[in-house]
């Protein structure tokens, strides 16, 4: 079944520069401390979450590069979307992602972010995570490796030492554009409440 | 005065095993009501599978359960081979029981060690995910990949074991016999654990009938070997020795306890197998005699079912004679306990005791939501 | 074998099955008529059947039918039983079996979510359990289309690079 032309989704060049140029000299200076100590929120939204603990713990032990978990979104610096993501996540993704404070970042995780996966298919997964949340780095995989992880981790936080992770500036410029794919995809943009007892 | 309070917990916190949600009503601490909310982790399997031919299905049933996946392979593969009527060469069914009791073994290091994230204790997360390690460095020997392996297929297993491969898993089953009374000493016998489990969360034996909870909930408080490998043996259960460690008292101690002792018992059965396995032999099967691709599985009905770490695991596998399966529905060991043990059994518990229950049970959200 | 052409016996001096099979070792298949299902059900809940494993539906479309799966376990002899039984497609109905199996209440709700498929009796059988605001129909239906819908709700990545080389192009 194709779709009409104003069914399609207009993309938006994501390596749009005009982010960019706010960054003062003390942007730079505090992204340099940024990337030195990231805090991951801990929300497993998806099959790759399974690889986090090995890089968590003692094996790979991401915290001698400098990230650790944290419990609440309100203080995570990353979000990780772990795999394939049910739109009954995307509700909640959405929810958190707007609870974290600024500046924060989004990784992708596993093939599925990226095209859907093995679950093209499917009625209840997203195909593509970039139209819903300003995604800043994809690590490809099914699942990816803890070395994956880990390089992927070193990577994002060579970006943001640069000042190339700006997603969530991203975010607030086209922040219509976004909520118009979200709205497409969920029909409504609202975590209601189940069970009014 | 009483007042209560609606608490949700998860689907974002630490406490909770995957991506799944409890809402709690709460006076105090007590938890006075509890609704499972589950779904975050749907993905409708069961439709992608009528989507799909036999053989390519292999690429997506280990993704329905995240920590033990080859259970869904070697399920969908029973199956299958049931309703085509095609014999196992014996290697075959030696080698996937290696793989199976691996898994095992992994599945309850991450469940025995995961009882530290809800009781504070995070040496023992920590040591044992690096051992569960040393068990994806074996399945990555063996099957290329460290966590879905489609390494169990239709006919038998996909590759023979690599050489020298039976001389390193000895060497990991001597390190981890070695290694186990350390974790008795940190987890079952530390006061902090036994202050959080002993006495807590008692599952009676009326529960597990009425609810369908088999598994270690089952065995822990009925006192008998209610174990499929034991029961209905598949593969060649039958032909090793091992024993069900049952107790008749479930709080969520002995079933930790359990836990500990059934690692004990793959170790047995693993070493057994290699001892008795032929050493020489096909492992593979020829399912059809074109192309596996346009393989026709017969027409049937038929339920196959295994032993998880969790419990019962079964698919219901219908096909009406053509290419693709017409119909597979997925039974997850955990479905009772996860979503009506949550709702009727968690009220009179404290809110911290709800990772406790979902720990030692072993709610695997995944496979609830498929 | 024997063990389980006496069950089937004995079933069939109780209720009048529409046919009877054995699936494999240990595996009994018997199909009900609607009416028969219920009280089938609590006698072999009384003969040791004490666990109901699952219940799941098929979808029969040629047949215009849905087929109800009661799947128990006996774990004293292991043999498991298939209680079938095939409602109408059009106007899905049937009686609830929470009396007999308490543990049947979610897999109602599964089957109604995913089938349209009505428990009468069932207090909670409407709530919905894995969906959220969902707008079409019953997804494991067999005439539901999740690709179609999929493309409708979400957008795909199109890629600019073809990496399928094309006739004539060498590999």
């Amino acid at each position: 079944m194709a779709l009409n032309e104003n069914e399609k989704i207009n993309e938006i060049d994501v390596n749009e520069l005009d982010c960019r140029d706010t960054l003062t000299f003390w942007e730079k200076f505090g992204n340099i401390f940024r990337s030195k100590s990231i805090w991951m929120l801990h929300y497993c939204t998806g099959c790759g979450a399974m690889e986090l603990p090995p890089t968590m713990t003692s094996r790979f032990d991401m915290e001698r590069i400098g990230m650790a978990p944290m419990a609440t979104p309100r203080q995570a610096d990353v979000l990780l979307i772990t795999g394939y993501l049910s739109v009954k996540t995307l509700r909640r993704i959405i929810y958190t992602y707007e609870q974290m404070q600024n500046p924060k970042y989004v990784v992708g995780f596993g093939s599925c972010t990226l095209n859907g996966g093995v679950y093209y298919d499917s009625y209840a997964v997203i195909s593509r995570l970039d139209y819903y949340l300003p995604v800043d780095l994809y690590i490809a995989g099914c699942m990816p490796r803890p070395e994956a992880v880990m390089s992927g981790f070193k990577k994002l936080m060579d970006m943001i030492k640069k000042g190339e992770a700006l997603g969530w500036k991203r975010y607030q410029k086209y922040y219509d554009w976004y909520k118009k794919n979200q709205v497409r995809a969920l029909g409504e943009v609202y975590v209601k409440d189940e069970f009014h007892e | 005065m009483k007042r209560q309070v609606k608490l949700f917990l998860g689907p974002n916190h630490p406490g909770m095993h995957g991506n799944f949600s409890v809402h709690l009503y709460v006076d105090g601490d007590i938890v006075e009501k509890a609704r499972p909310l589950p779904g975050m982790l749907h993905r409708g399997f069961e439709k992608l599978m009528e989507r799909r031919l036999w053989m390519n299905n292999l690429a997506l049933i280990p993704r329905i359960c995240v920590p033990e996946p080859d259970i869904n392979e070697m399920v969908y593969a029973m199956g299958v081979e049931t309703l085509a009527k095609v014999d196992v060469p014996e290697r075959a069914h030696w080698i996937r029981m290696i793989i199976l009791e691996l898994a095992r073994i992994a599945n309850h290091l991450m469940s025995l060690g995961g009882i530290g994230g809800p009781t504070g204790l995070y040496t023992g997360p920590n040591w044992a995910i690096a051992d569960r390690d040393l068990i994806l460095d074996i399945f990555e020997e063996i099957t290329g990949a460290r966590v879905y392996h489609m390494y169990i297929v239709p006919g038998g297993v996909r590759k023979d074991l690599p050489k020298g491969i039976e001389k390193k898993i000895e060497n990991f089953l001597d390190y981890l016999e070695k290694r186990l009374p350390e974790y008795d000493d940190l987890i079952l016998k530390n006061p902090m654990v036994q202050a959080r489990t002993v006495d807590n969360i008692v599952l009676p034996e009326e529960v597990c009938w009425e609810l369908g909870v088999t598994g270690i909930g089952l065995r822990s408080s009925s006192g008998k070997p209610y174990d499929i490998r034991k029961v209905d043996p598949y593969a060649r259960y039958d032909e090793v020795e091992f024993e069900v460690p049952t107790a008749t008292y479930s709080d969520a101690y002995t079933r930790l306890t359990i836990k500990y002792k059934e690692i004990q018992q793959s170790i047995r059965i693993i070493r057994q197998v290699l001892d008795k396995m032929p050493k020489e032999g096909p492992v593979r099967a020829r399912i059809s005699r074109g192309s596996a691709l346009r393989w026709r599985v017969p027409k049937g009905q038929v339920f196959s079912h295994i032993e998880c770490a969790r419990g019962e695991y079964g698919y219901y596998i219908v096909s009406d004679g053509s290419n693709m399966p017409y119909r597979i529905a997925v039974r997850g060991a955990s479905y009772p306990q996860g979503l009506l043990g949550i709702e009727k059994y968690l009220p009179g518990t404290r809110i911290d005791d709800v990772a406790i229950w979902l720990d030692t049970m072993g709610v695997c959200a995944p496979e609830i939501d498929r | 074998m024997n063990f389980m052409n006496n069950i089937i016996e004995d079933i069939k001096s109780r209720f009048n099955p529409e046919n009877t099979e054995i699936v494999k070792k240990n595996q009994i298949a018997i199909d009900f008529k609607n009416e028969e299902v219920h009280s089938a059900l609590a006698y072999l809940k009384s003969q040791g059947w004490k666990q109901l494993t699952i219940l799941t539906c098929v979808d029969w479309i040629k047949e215009n039918k849905f087929q109800l799966v009661y799947i128990l376990m006996n774990w004293d002899n292991s043999i498991t039983i298939q209680v079938r039984t095939k409602i109408d497609r059009d106007n899905p109905k049937f009686r609830t079996v929470i009396n007999i199996y308490p543990g049947a209440e979610m897999y109602e709700r599964d089957v109604h979510e995913f089938f349209g498929v009505e428990f009468e009796g069932n207090p909670n059988h409407e709530k919905e359990l894995f969906l959220e605001l969902w707008d079409d129909l019953p997804p494991m239906r067999k005439d539901f289309d999740p690709l179609a819908y999929s493309k409708k709700k979400f957008d795909v990545r199109e890629y600019k690079v073809d990496f399928i080389p094309k006739e004539g192009e060498a590999e």
